[in-house]
């Protein structure tokens, strides 16, 4: 990990981190999903069908939360028997509690804008959904706040302390999308762990981070009185066919279950600068190869860079798998000389491994193809929903091959 | 490697001991203390207090602390918040802690 931390060092002294957070969570903030909203067919009840309404849907928000402006434009259409509003994706009934940002990453591989949505105002579809009615979008935030609250800080006092009076303004900044509201109130809500400032550059720039202590500074920062410990990561994992070539090309998701959902604390103290890879690794290890066995393919995983599309196809899946369960157990040749018995030393030894690993997929936060190798302490504070929940959403074309891992002992 | 070779959470036919706990003027069940399947939703939790105390309005919470999406998962939520082997299940029929 000593490796991983040179790299931070220099990017840090490279850019100001203080005018990349503030922006970064501006972006998060003002992020926004253009999306075309069509009235199912069997829902038209006059003569003509009523135009499609396109509006920008905020990223961090609700679907349920733009009714106000979806009934003024559909008015005339609306039954006067109308269930609660919900939305369709080419057949999948959307979930409402679901931030809207991460619906769209999720579902929508190759980007579409506008996106395309199908509004019903009746036939709500129980099974699938859950019931939303009064102020149930507003009481899932208030709940999700908490479930995080719970786990950065192992209790809720921060939300249960904050006044009826600002829980109220809370909830219409978050609607509203106005984030220097937001972070008046919300900063009571996670101490010592504000989106602004310089901290990164504070911690790794202390005379004190040389080389390999830097990590240790990080960690002694981490520990400070009020920081929260560990952080809420929630990831949304899509498999898709193991055939396709373009990860892109992804058919629709038809069903929910083929959305595994798992969420996770993930400890930041340890002795290393933890990273977003190193999340995953314990998340979702099951999606990381050995490169070795990759090589020839290193482009591929990555089809997102433009240059990618200009190569002219790799092998085939099959080869690929075939390649990894073949590959050699003995493929680390700069094996240092330390036993094997480094479970017990925990994150520190295990960190520097699982660094050489590839995940097989895209990794996408807030709408952007994550870089697995920030910090997660930054992903956290800055790219976080309002709720304080990290969403990785993971699109990976492999189903359980063999772990690597296996075949080492 | 130690990390690498964890098992994914969702795999496995691992039960969770589910007690639950009535909360304000909550009827209490007979039975507190259930199996339930590890990769089962929190939503099935919900449906068969619903059932059991036959009531459509239910305030379903872990640890006295917050409700979860119905979505998530009952290994996940054990593996996060369980206590002493067991996963604390409050509910009441009026909202007890927002």
């Amino acid at each position: 990990m000593a490796r991983g931390g040179k790299q931070q060092k220099k990017k840090v002294e490279e850019v100001d981190f203080g005018v990349i957070t503030a922006e970064a969570r501006k972006q998060v903030w003002s992020g926004a999903v253009p999306i075309q909203l069509h009235l199912h067919p069997s829902e038209i009840t006059g003569s003509q069908a009523p135009s499609p309404f396109l509006m920008l849907a905020p990223r961090n928000g609700y679907l349920p939360l733009l009714e106000p402006e979806i009934q003024q434009h559909f008015a005339k259409a609306i039954p006067s028997n109308a269930d609660s509003i919900w939305f369709d994706y080419q057949g999948l009934p959307l979930k409402w509690h679901i931030p809207t940002g991460v619906l769209y990453d999720l579902l929508v591989a190759e980007f579409e804008r506008p996106w395309n949505l199908t509004l019903h105002f009746r036939a709500y579809p129980v099974e699938v959904l859950t019931v939303c009615e009064d102020d149930a979008v507003k009481w899932n935030f208030v709940n999700a706040l908490k479930e995080a609250s719970y786990v950065m800080y192992g209790n809720i006092k921060s939300v249960m302390n904050i006044s009826q009076l600002d829980q109220v303004e809370l909830w219409r900044c978050v609607v509203k999308g106005e984030l220097e509201g937001y972070d008046r109130i919300a900063a009571r809500l996670r101490p010592g762990f504000g989106g602004g400032g310089n901290w990164v550059r504070e911690i790794l720039l202390t005379p004190t981070c040389d080389d390999a202590s830097s990590g240790g500074a990080l960690l002694r920062a981490g520990s400070e009185s009020g920081r929260p410990s560990r952080v809420p990561i929630r990831v949304y994992l899509r498999t898709v066919d193991r055939d396709l070539d373009d990860l892109f090309d992804a058919a629709p998701v038809s069903s929910w279950d083929e959305v595994v959902y798992t969420t996770r604390p993930i400890d930041l103290r340890g002795g290393s600068i933890l990273t977003v890879r190193d999340a995953l690794l314990k998340m979702v290890p099951h999606l990381f190869t050995r490169p070795e066995s990759l090589d020839e393919l290193s482009v591929k995983p990555r089809e997102s860079s433009p240059t990618s599309k200009l190569e002219t196809e790799g092998p085939t899946d099959d080869s690929v798998s075939q390649a990894i369960s073949d590959a050699s157990p003995k493929t680390a040749d700069e094996e240092p000389s330390t036993s094997p018995i480094e479970p017990v030393a925990g994150l520190g030894s295990a960190a520097g491994e699982p660094d050489d690993l590839v995940l097989e997929g895209i990794v996408r936060v807030q709408g952007i193809e994550l870089n697995l190798d920030l910090p997660l302490e930054w992903v956290a504070r800055n790219l976080c929903g309002p709720e304080n929940f990290i969403h990785l959403i993971v699109i990976s074309r492999r189903v359980t091959l063999q772990l690597p891992s296996k075949a080492m002992e | 490697m130690s990390t690498s070779a964890e098992s994914p959470s969702v795999t496995g036919p691992r039960k969770v001991v589910v007690l639950f706990r009535a909360t304000g003027d909550a009827p209490i069940m007979k039975q507190s203390k259930f199996k339930i399947g590890g990769t089962e939703k929190f939503a099935k939790v919900i449906d068969f207090l619903r059932k059991q105390l036959h009531r459509e309005t239910l305030f379903v919470y872990i640890n006295s602390a917050f409700s979860p999406t119905p979505d998530e998962n009952i290994w996940d939520l054990f593996e996060n918040f369980g206590i002493d082997g067991k996963l604390i299940v409050n509910y009441a029929c009026s909202m007890a802690w927002g």
